[in-house]
């Protein structure tokens, strides 16, 4: 036990380290962009016709603090950025943590629970169906998945707004109805969301859940053949307790580590999702601000949001990884 | 009364590119506390023979109906072809039956301990508490000769070297106490000298436990040193069995001698080694007549690749299954 504690620490430091390491880069790329968030604002301004002179700019960016040396800015900025501070956007003007406000966290919920379903159909489904010979399971499901795997999202999301548009008369977009979208937090707004959302859930959980499927089928297939878990029938262990604490146990391993990389999948899949489904609560805000408007500061944010969120997903994995994997556990603590 | 009787046992896989026959009108048996010793290269059938007994060959196989497997234990016969459901077939799964298997690293599960797949079988084989399944593993594991063997119980294979392994897999199969063991190639994976501790190991057990053993191997070093009697295959076919003494000795099947040749000479390191001429043929194309006919440096006529060699007597309790044994027999 003190073992693991010591574990779950040094992993909790490797994240730290990791996201710190992530927010230069970060931050880095940001400071890439050419031109810096003083000119970008005032060549903004210019556009709509006030007249900009280059002292304007010069006084904007010591308003901005952008004349302090780089390591300076990046320190500031990281500090900030762990107490969910991340200054004011670059073109709106508005703090950036208020322009978010909910968005980000409805939209990695999202994505959260598409994870979770995948994972939920994916592990069960695919062990039986490794572990089964059946021709037609495994062949309905071999359809399922190379459905899920070759339909583009948008297109799936399209299909599904035509149908429920045809005979629902029903549009379901959106996440929310009218009377909730700004109305604070409680029951009945969950609810509401809870109805506009498995929508994108499942379209995002469908190509998520055939990637996973296949991956687990993969591996259980391959762990089944494996010697230990002939000697374990050989020593009469049969049936749900031969595939759950033999093979299935040790192919979970490598899911569980993809998990991590499929969040980052789904998330970049969000926003074309979120634009077809007008869920303007989500995705498409990053869009707005890489593509459109080059706003640095508010893509920073949201890309550093995102980042954490994946290596915080991936300190748990790694911490239900040793639970499941002894080997896991030694190789870190040695 | 013996041990264990197999008779006719015939053994056919469907693959993909036709039906298979790994095994082919086996027939041989054992007393309780004799070792034997299943010899033949890669693809003989010895691995297939004995899981055959356990049951455990995958399941696009399909005994033959005069297949006859018949185990004879205190409480009466049981006849393992007619076990059906994975709780009937735990009675030689673990109970009267245990496998030994070539690689013991890969036949321990990796993420359990060694002690939670011990105290795990004996829970199924015996009406035992957790504690007591514990101390017993903890005994059998000493027994072995895994020092600090309480430590070793919470431990997980690949914390164990090579040789620390073989031994708790053998202190896993003896656990149950059963009467017949199952050793597939178990000292194949081991240096030479833990090898030698291994089999010196396993012969005191016998003695101890009074159990039979298949011990397969393809080193008839190995079989010379430890078994009673030796069975040899090829093809899936028993082509000749008798005391290990005799047939080495004095083997009669070409390919017997073939393998005996083979083997390297510590006394005269200048004679070249021999080895078995050809290769074995593709299960897919099993030759007519004597399997061993098409690599066969004494072969008589078309009487080989014609008929199929009945087992003729050559020797005391030695039979040989070759055209050649048969004349000879003939003959006196």
């Amino acid at each position: 036990m003190l073992q693991f504690g010591r574990f779950v620490i040094v992993r909790a430091m490797m994240a730290m380290t990791t996201l710190i390491i992530v927010s230069l880069v970060v931050f880095t790329l940001m400071e890439l962009v050419p031109g810096d968030c003083a000119e970008r604002y005032l060549a903004f301004k210019n556009t709509q016709g006030s007249g900009i002179s280059v002292e304007d700019i010069e006084i904007e960016r010591q308003r901005l603090g952008l004349d302090r040396p780089f390591l300076v800015r990046w320190s500031s900025w990281i500090v900030n950025a762990f107490q969910g501070e991340y200054g004011d956007s670059c073109i709106l003007r508005v703090n950036i943590a208020q322009l978010l406000g909910d968005k980000f966290m409805l939209s990695l919920a999202i994505c959260l629970a598409a994870l979770a379903l995948a994972y939920a159909i994916a592990i069960p489904v695919g062990i039986i169906s490794a572990a089964s010979n059946n021709p037609f399971l495994n062949n309905g499901l071999r359809l399922f998945s190379y459905l899920g795997l070759a339909m583009p999202n948008f297109l799936l999301a399209l299909m599904i707004m035509l149908v429920s548009t045809i005979w629902f008369g029903e549009t379901l977009t959106g996440l929310f109805s009218k009377e909730y979208r700004d109305a604070p937090w409680d029951w009945d707004k969950f609810v509401d969301l809870l109805k506009h959302a498995w929508l994108p859930i499942f379209i995002l959980g469908w190509s998520a859940t055939a990637f996973a499927l296949q991956t687990v089928r993969a591996l259980m297939s391959d762990e089944i053949g494996k010697l230990y878990v002939t000697a374990a029938s050989a020593r009469g262990v049969f049936g749900r307790k031969l595939l759950w604490r033999y093979p299935a146990r040790h192919a979970l391993g490598p899911i569980v580590n993809s998990l991590g990389f499929d969040l980052n999948r789904i998330f970049n899949e969000l926003p074309i999702v979120a634009l077809i489904l007008t869920l303007t609560e989500a995705g498409a805000l990053l869009i707005e601000a890489l593509a459109r408007s080059n706003d640095q500061q508010l893509a920073g944010a949201i890309i550093f949001l995102l980042t954490a969120s994946i290596v915080t997903l991936n300190f748990f994995t790694d911490i239900l990884l040793a639970v499941i994997d002894p080997r896991v556990r030694k190789s870190i603590l040695r | 009364m013996s041990l264990l009787n197999v008779e006719n046992l015939t053994l056919q896989f469907d693959t993909d590119e036709g039906r298979i026959t790994a095994v082919d009108n086996v027939s041989f048996s054992l007393e309780p506390g004799e070792v034997m010793g299943l010899v033949g290269e890669s693809g003989s059938g010895k691995s297939v023979t004995a899981k055959s007994l356990m049951k455990l060959n995958a399941g696009n196989g399909h005994y033959t109906p005069e297949s006859k497997i018949t185990l004879h234990l205190d409480d009466g016969p049981v006849d393992v072809m007619s076990l059906k459901t994975p709780r009937e077939m735990q009675v030689v799964r673990g109970g009267a039956i245990s496998m030994i298997f070539q690689e013991p690293m890969a036949s321990f599960a990796p993420a359990l301990t060694i002690g939670k797949q011990m105290v795990e079988q004996l829970l199924i084989h015996s009406d035992m508490t957790k504690k007591q399944a514990k101390e017993l593993s903890i005994e059998m594991l000493d027994r072995v000769g895994i020092s600090d063997a309480a430590t070793r119980f919470g431990q997980y294979a690949f914390e164990m070297s090579g040789g620390m392994r073989q031994r708790a897999m053998i202190a896993m199969a003896l656990s149950t106490k059963p009467k017949l063991l199952i050793a597939d190639e178990p000292t194949t994976a081991l240096d030479v000298t833990i090898q030698a501790q291994v089999i010196d190991l396993m012969k005191d057990l016998v003695d101890e436990f009074h159990m039979g053993i298949i011990f397969i191997t393809h080193d008839l070093g190995v079989v010379a040193q430890t078994a009673d009697k030796v069975a040899v295959m090829y093809l899936g076919r028993m082509i000749e069995q008798g005391p290990v003494r005799d047939v080495i000795r004095r083997p009669q099947h070409p390919y017997t001698q073939g393998l005996l040749d083979a083997l390297p000479k510590l006394d005269d390191l200048e004679a070249p080694l021999t080895p078995v001429a050809g290769d074995i043929p593709s299960p897919l194309e099993r030759p007519s007549g004597c399997v061993f006919h098409t690599r066969c440096p004494k072969i008589i006529g078309d009487v080989c690749k014609r008929d199929v060699p009945q087992w003729a007597d050559t020797g005391e309790n030695h039979r040989t299954a070759c055209h050649l044994c048969a004349e000879k027999g003939e003959a006196a």
